[in-house]
């Protein structure tokens, strides 16, 4: 079972997951440019998906009994707020199933003109940041709390430059082809506000996230957590792999399916 | 001052500092539009007089302190965050001011209304635990005491007993402000022709006909707002109890969920002042991205209202699976418990379509965002999908805990097991998740495509299996029962008459072929007012008779109740079955006035006379609910002989709830069995809040 490991082979499984999700991306963005292949693109988002809600958010956890002999334990209030958690995303996913559902309303199987060198970039980015995010949890999991602080930095750096480089110089250069918000050009219609709104969106979780890291850094610089004790860090974590899922669906729902629209 | 009655404290100071206030934008708004373009009813002066009024009405009775910070706050963030965008635009070279007369930009009075109520949490101080925790500093495992007496109900509590009387109180205003304004636009319908909200009119820049149409629409949200709130409420003060739990499992969170609720009122008000809007409820575009500035503050307030919901959803769900009392297996939690379950898995992930619908309408409007907009390739009916999402499914979150209330209480009253339990338990999950595909039953008339029609019309027909199961239930659970009518029990059998009705009306509503006639009519109106009725009202009063004096050690006064009964249910019938006589007869939806040729005003006549009725007597539930809490005949013990475990403590309940924890040992309803009750209290502590 994934949770009885000890940390070499913990680590190692984030590598082999992370190399699994790298291959996935890479083969997804071919696959894109090659042929028009939409159902193929879905199935693969999911497999995604479904990697890093086990192996990185440990979805399982949600499903075991620590502590369930005494409701006073740390464990077990845990495992309270993790099923708080896991409610909050599951709300959280319907703002994002609800904007996927209009931008399928809106443009169908068409998607606008983007940068695709730029798109690939900022989502080996963030899919980077969550191996480090897992190496940071795995390290705090065995109680290397130097280690979870060099990590964490690592994907807080990555998170930052994924939020600039969108909003900073994707929507720089989206909108220099033409993919304006207030529409003087009618001709571009409603891609651009679904374009803006979905990136934006996306991009307001990350700076949550971003917080969420900076402050649970700072709580592990002020030696509050431990191996058995270290909740914060485990909504983080879980919290930023979600943010990472998000993207798993964004980027071929913006960048890789259907034809592009001038 | 300080032998003064609180409440009159209040008034006093609300009358002063609403002057006061309305001086303030008085003076601005000579300021910037000049003497001759100022009206005296102008948007302006008004929303400084609602704002200063608010804050000191609350200064009045408990000092700066509580609310009276938070809204302070409110008032200092709204002001702060619209010169901010004053500032950005005046930067960028565009008008910083608004030449309309609403004194802000438009999107000055959104993102202020957005700094505003993020800084009314700041102010009133809920969020500072949590500020703590992400600096690193523990709280204490205990909760901090509260207040004695009343004044606690003002401040921040993480007691979920408070919490929940907090939410009632709450949502009780709401209903009567909810219900002044119906009473306004009720009164100008009684007959035809415009009597005073004519056109010469000009409150709030908006004449007769505009504040008509703002008044209809803020009548619908406020109420649902009231709805959520009293739901919340019931829920918030009841299921610790029944579960054997100390709090909530999130108590800050619990108490986050109720004070954001009050800034998105704010917010909802401020729509009236601010212009106004005329979309009715639904804000559909593309009439909703032509409104002025107040249909931004309504979407914003409703926006806002939703994280209160979702959360408190979220709070309620772990509450019940992570919490309950050793024994309590899911086939013996009280049938409240699994109705509000499904209620919450609705709000929690439906709300947040309505939510961003109506983000999608504010960008429309601020950053021109064409989503709605047909001539840039928009699509209007996306909104009304995305709104429906929600706001259908939104009706069993009212209805689902109401109709739970009817099944918690019928067997108490009748002395006999509540029939088919584990039914009426799967019954609610079943309306819950028929209801997600249902929404698109409101839009046979839209233009959607033609295809969708059947579907969704057979799918709205299914609603009716699970809920003529509940109706099976109840009446075979009166069936040879013992029935005693304390007032309680009196609204619970109002409550199923409303229900049965606003039901039978329902499938003419649900079929194609005859929707497209009433759809718009008054038909709809009566209908929805019988299912809320009977689905929420009537339930919630009926809650609030019956754990009444597990709050206070009191109960409500029965002759008063008995009053409150028989004046509300018969008017009622009398306004809904006008309600729908009339738009039979072609009366339309939203309209201020109508044709003297259609000869209806007699019967609306009628039912305006029938809301008045309504209305008189909830003013006699809460004059009984004011004055039962000190003067009511005292009830410490079981009063209803029910088996629930929260009456088998005396009343009212203490801080820390249970003593002793619970285990449960028998079936919840087996009333007349002769079996050893529901719970036994076992000797160990209750586990702790969290």
């Amino acid at each position: 079972m994934a949770h009885t490991q000890d940390k070499s082979s913990a680590l190692s499984q984030g590598v082999i997951i992370f190399v699994y999700l790298a291959v996935l991306t890479i083969i997804e963005y071919f696959v894109a440019l090659t042929f028009d292949a939409t159902g193929l693109l879905i199935v693969i988002a999911i497999i995604k998906a479904a990697l890093v809600m086990y192996y990185y958010m440990h979805v399982y956890k949600l499903n075991s009994d620590e502590g369930a002999d005494n409701r006073n334990s740390y464990a077990y209030k845990a495992a309270t707020d993790r099923l708080g958690l896991w409610l909050f995303l599951l709300s959280d996913t319907f703002v994002f199933a609800g904007l996927m559902v209009s931008r399928m309303n809106l443009l169908g199987l068409t998607r606008p003109h983007l940068n695709q060198a730029l798109g690939l970039f900022v989502t080996a980015v963030l899919l980077v940041s969550s191996f480090f995010m897992n190496r940071g949890e795995t390290a705090m999991k065995f109680g290397d709390v130097k280690g979870f602080m060099k990590n964490t930095a690592v994907t807080f750096v990555l998170g930052l430059a994924f939020l600039l480089g969108v909003v900073f110089v994707e929507w720089r250069m989206a909108a220099a082809e033409g993919l304006t918000a207030s529409f003087g050009n009618p001709a571009t219609g409603p891609v651009g506000g679904v374009f803006y709104l979905m990136t934006g969106m996306h991009a307001f979780h990350v700076l949550t996230g971003l917080i969420f890291l900076a402050v649970v850094w700072n709580n592990a610089r002020k030696g509050i957590y431990t191996a058995e004790k270290h909740w914060g860090v485990e909504a983080a974590t879980v919290y930023w792999h979600f943010v990472d899922l998000v993207w798993i669906f964004f980027y071929p729902a913006l960048y890789l399916i259907g034809k592009v629209v001038q | 001052m300080k032998n003064i009655n609180p409440v009159w404290r209040g008034l006093i100071s609300l009358i002063v500092f609403g002057a006061l206030g309305y001086g303030v934008g008085f003076g601005i708004s000579v300021l910037v539009n000049g003497a001759a373009k100022t009206s005296p009813a102008g948007p302006i002066p008004s929303v400084f007089a609602l704002f200063f009024g608010f804050a000191a009405f609350f200064f009045g009775v408990i000092g700066y302190r509580g609310v009276t910070r938070g809204l302070t706050w409110q008032v200092i963030g709204t002001l702060v965050g619209a010169f901010v965008v004053v500032g950005i635009r005046a930067a960028m070279g565009l008008s910083a001011f608004d030449g309309k007369g609403f004194f802000l930009p438009e999107g000055a009075w959104v993102f202020g209304g957005l700094v505003g109520a993020i800084s009314f949490m700041f102010g009133v101080g809920v969020l500072s635990d949590w500020v703590k925790w992400a600096r690193g500093i523990e709280t204490p495992e205990e909760h901090p005491q509260d207040e004695s007496g009343w004044k606690k109900f003002f401040s921040v509590s993480l007691d979920h007993k408070v919490i929940g009387i907090q939410y009632v109180v709450t949502a009780l205003l709401l209903i009567s402000i909810g219900g002044l304004f119906a009473l306004i636009f009720r009164t100008e319908l009684a007959a035809s022709q415009l009597q005073f909200l004519t056109e010469g009119l000009n409150i709030f820049s908006q004449n007769g006909l505009q504040l008509f149409n703002t008044l209809i629409s803020l009548h619908g949200m406020i109420m649902i707002v009231s709805i959520l709130l009293g739901i919340a409420g019931i829920t918030n003060y009841v299921i610790p109890l029944l579960i054997g739990a100390q709090d909530m499992a999130f108590p800050r969170l619990n108490a986050f969920s109720f004070w954001i609720a009050v800034p998105a009122v704010v917010l909802l008000l401020s729509s009236l002042v601010l212009g106004g809007f005329d979309t009715g409820w639904t804000g559909y575009p593309p009439l909703s991205t032509l409104a002025p500035v107040g249909m931004q503050m309504f979407f914003l307030g409703v926006f806002v209202a939703g994280w209160s919901s979702i959360l408190g959803a979220i709070n309620l769900i772990t509450t019940v699976v992570r919490m309950r009392a050793k024994g309590m297996t899911a086939w013996r939690m009280p049938i409240l418990i699994w109705s509000s379950i499904a209620a919450s898995l609705i709000t929690l992930t439906a709300t947040q379509f309505i939510g961003l619908s109506f983000q999608m309408v504010m960008f429309q409007r601020l950053f021109g965002m064409g989503f709605y907009d047909a001539a840039k390739g928009g699509n209007p009916i996306l909104f009304q999908h995305l709104f429906w999402f929600y706001s259908h499914p939104v009706v069993y979150v009212f209805v689902l805990p109401g109709l739970g209330i009817i099944s918690e209480l019928l067997p108490v009253f009748s002395r006999k097991p509540l029939f088919g339990y584990r039914w009426v338990a799967m019954s609610s999950l079943g309306i819950a998740m028929v209801g997600y595909i249902v929404w698109a039953h409101h839009m046979f008339a839209s233009g959607m495509n033609e295809y969708l029609r059947i579907p969704f019309m057979y799918s709205t027909l299914l609603v009716s299996v699970p809920t003529g199961v509940k109706f099976f239930s109840w009446v075979a659970t009166m069936w040879r029962g013992k029935i005693s009518t304390p007032t309680p029990m009196l609204f619970v059998l109002g409550a199923i008459m409303v229900f049965f009705i606003g039901g039978l009306t329902g499938p003419m509503n649900a079929t194609v072929s005859t929707d497209l006639f009433l759809h718009d009519t008054y038909v709809i109106v009566g209908h929805f007012h019988d299912t809320i009725f009977g689905g929420f009202v009537f339930p919630f009063f009926a809650a609030l008779y019956y754990w009444f004096p597990k709050a206070t050690g009191r109960r409500m006064n029965e002759t008063l109740g008995k009053i409150h009964f028989y004046l509300m249910t018969p008017s009622f019938f009398v306004l809904t079955f006008g309600m729908m006589y009339a738009g039979f007869l072609g009366m339309r939806r939203r309209i201020a006035d109508y044709d003297p040729e259609l000869h209806l005003d007699g019967i609306h006549l009628v039912t305006t006379i029938a809301g008045y009725l309504v209305a008189i007597s909830v003013i006699v539930f809460i004059f009984n609910f004011f004055y039962s809490i000190k003067h009511g005949e005292k009830a410490e013990g079981n009063v209803w002989n029910s088996r629930s475990p929260e009456w088998q403590v005396p009343s009212p309940m203490p801080v820390h709830n249970y003593d002793k924890s619970f285990e449960v040992i028998g079936e919840p309803y087996d009333y007349g069995s002769g079996d050893n009750g529901y719970v036994k209290f076992i000797d160990e502590p209750a586990s702790n809040a969290h």
